[in-house]
């Protein structure tokens, strides 16, 4: 849900210059490669002051890179800016604060944690309190790494820091899906010769097998609220759309087809699952009641569809499309429109601001602002990478 | 290999299959007899044996040849109903059970190929009940991409990797 801008008067020119292009952003995308370039002068213009502390320096180099990522800001020396970003770090806590050209404090917050944590929550808390969006810098994304010789589970800042190996089975382990609260996670793994579903407790790093029925289970995914999930059990004689609770109890089938249903993922109001299956010949997006009832085929103009995320904010869906040899990462509006390709790659998913999208392009994980296009790698240097998930 | 020669010939006549389904909405099972699309609801699987994994060293998987399918297909063509013969036969004459273990190429997406691997080694397995096979004593897994049988990419190593391997269990 979008936060009410909490500062001045000032912030409602910027407000409405951002708004009123990321209004015209669904229009252009009916066109057909369109691209909207957000000028300089639609970011608001921040420096990064004095960050005093023993670690004050490497909390000013993840700060700027946090708020750089996030699309919203021109970082420039104090004298040019219009908010001047300050603190003081010591040990596990951040005590933040942001001025304006006044000199009137909108922001003195103390946040807490562990040393990168700390900073990517006064990251968001900036982003929020000035432009009145949901940052995503203390968040978490998880993937598929090749790097040991097998298929294993990684996880790392959105950023791409501190990345982590997060299970060692020299098995094959996939298809992760982190809970939105970035606490557990869900992936599939084959320890037991079966694909079954596992959760790893990210705090205590504690692990267990939830689902492992008959047959293979897999495509996990939680709802918004964390209390359940989505997942794809072949028990009753064909891989089928489920949902069950969290803990992998009192399975409810959804879908009764001949084809092959795969990657569900659930709307923010946890109402409905929008889903890949074949069973009109080439596998294509529909959309289901999470209670159950018919599913809805959700036209995109391609015959390959799969991997579908919502977004946050309930207004779009990315996914991957297969076409001459190729994945590429599409993006469509739910109210009307084609979907359009945003970049080569596959397994894109939204981050918190429902503005930028990871995904994976071989041996990289890619960080796409869909609004301008601009691209980064946050990870690279493990291997092949693949099925990356992002906490909110 | 007789198989190479028609296999350009089923992949294009799957394309156009294909296309026919994408832009009708209908689903085109094609042939394979009715024994892998025309389930809605596919037979249940029986509970898994304890100890028994397809990779495990309790597991024969040489014994009888892979059955092999078509790009993105799950039907089990009419040339594979000699191999579901010989094994439900072998499977009726003696208390062995079966792992059946799907397989894709590498052309697809993660998740869809584990569906896609899960989907050929239950239809493997309906064709092996028709054939008078006890449904209790057969299970599926798949490992979807994985595991390749011939690794490079081309269809001839392609082609290999699309199978549904019989385990059995010693």
């Amino acid at each position: 849900m979008p936060y009410a801008p909490r500062a001045m008067k000032k912030l409602h020119a910027f407000s409405l210059l951002a708004i009123s292009v990321l209004a015209c952003a669904p229009l252009l995308r009916g066109a057909e490669t369109p691209t909207i370039t957000i000028s300089k002068s639609d970011k608001l213009a921040v420096a990064i002051g004095t960050l005093s502390g023993a670690d004050g320096a490497q909390v000013a180099k993840i700060l700027q890179n946090d708020l750089a990522m996030s699309g919203f800001f021109n970082l420039v020396p104090a004298a040019s800016a219009g908010f001047v970003i300050g603190g003081t770090s010591s040990g596990a806590s951040l005590a933040g604060s942001v001025t304006d050209r006044a000199g009137k404090t909108v922001l003195s917050q103390t946040f807490s944690g562990t040393p990168r944590g700390k900073v990517h929550a006064f990251a968001d808390e900036i982003i929020e309190t000035l432009t009145g969006n949901k940052g995503f810098a203390n968040t978490k994304v998880a993937f598929v790494a090749s790097r040991s010789g097998h298929k294993e589970i990684y996880v790392a800042d959105a950023d791409g820091s501190g990345v982590q190996q997060l299970t060692n089975d020299a098995n094959i382990s996939v298809g992760p899906r982190l809970s939105p609260d970035g606490r557990t996670l869900v992936y599939t793994g084959y320890k037991s010769g079966y694909a079954d579903v596992y959760e790893i407790e990210l705090g205590s790093g504690a692990r267990s097998r939830i689902i492992k029925f008959p047959g293979t289970n897999t495509g996990a995914s939680y709802s918004p609220d964390g209390r359940q999930l989505a997942v794809i059990l072949s028990k009753d004689g064909n891989p089928e759309l489920y949902t069950t609770g969290a803990g992998g109890g009192g399975a409810r089938r959804l879908t009764r087809t001949t084809g092959v249903e795969s990657t569900p993922t659930w709307s923010p109001d946890g109402g409905e699952i929008i889903y890949s299956s074949d069973d009109r010949g080439t596998p294509q997006l529909f959309r289901i009641p999470s209670g159950g009832g018919t599913g809805r085929l959700i036209s995109t103009g391609h015959s390959y569809n799969t991997e579908p995320n919502w977004s946050p904010d309930g207004k779009k869906i990315a996914f991957t499309v297969r076409a001459g040899g190729g994945f590429s990462v599409a993006i469509l509006d739910l109210a009307g429109g084609g979907a359009r390709i945003a970049a080569g790659g596959e397994g894109p998913v939204w981050g918190a601001d429902s503005r930028h999208l990871i995904f994976a392009d071989g041996g990289s994980l890619i960080l796409l602002d869909a609004q301008t296009g601009q691209r980064t790698t946050v990870v690279s240097g493990f291997g092949k990478i693949s099925e990356p998930t992002w906490s909110r | 290999m007789k198989m190479h020669r028609f296999l350009p010939l089923a992949i294009a006549a799957f394309f156009a299959l294909a296309f026919t389904a994408c832009v009708n909405g209908k689903k085109n099972t094609g042939g394979g007899g009715g024994s892998d699309g025309d389930f809605v609801n596919g037979t249940p699987l029986p509970e898994r044996q304890e100890g028994v994994s397809f990779l495990g060293s309790n597991v024969d998987r040489s014994k009888f040849r892979p059955v092999y399918f078509g790009f993105d297909s799950v039907a089990v063509d009419g040339g594979e109903r000699g191999k579901i013969n010989e094994v439900a036969d072998f499977l009726k004459s003696g208390s062995n059970t079966l792992i059946l273990a799907g397989f894709t190429d590498e052309r697809g997406t993660p998740d869809y190929n584990r569906g896609l691997g899960e989907r050929r080694a239950q239809a493997v397995r309906e064709a092996l009940i028709i054939a008078g096979a006890d449904a209790s004593k057969i299970q599926t897994v798949s490992f979807g991409a994985e595991m390749p049988a011939a690794t490079g990419g081309g269809e001839s190593a392609w082609a290999q990797n699309r199978r549904a391997e019989f385990g059995v269990v010693r």
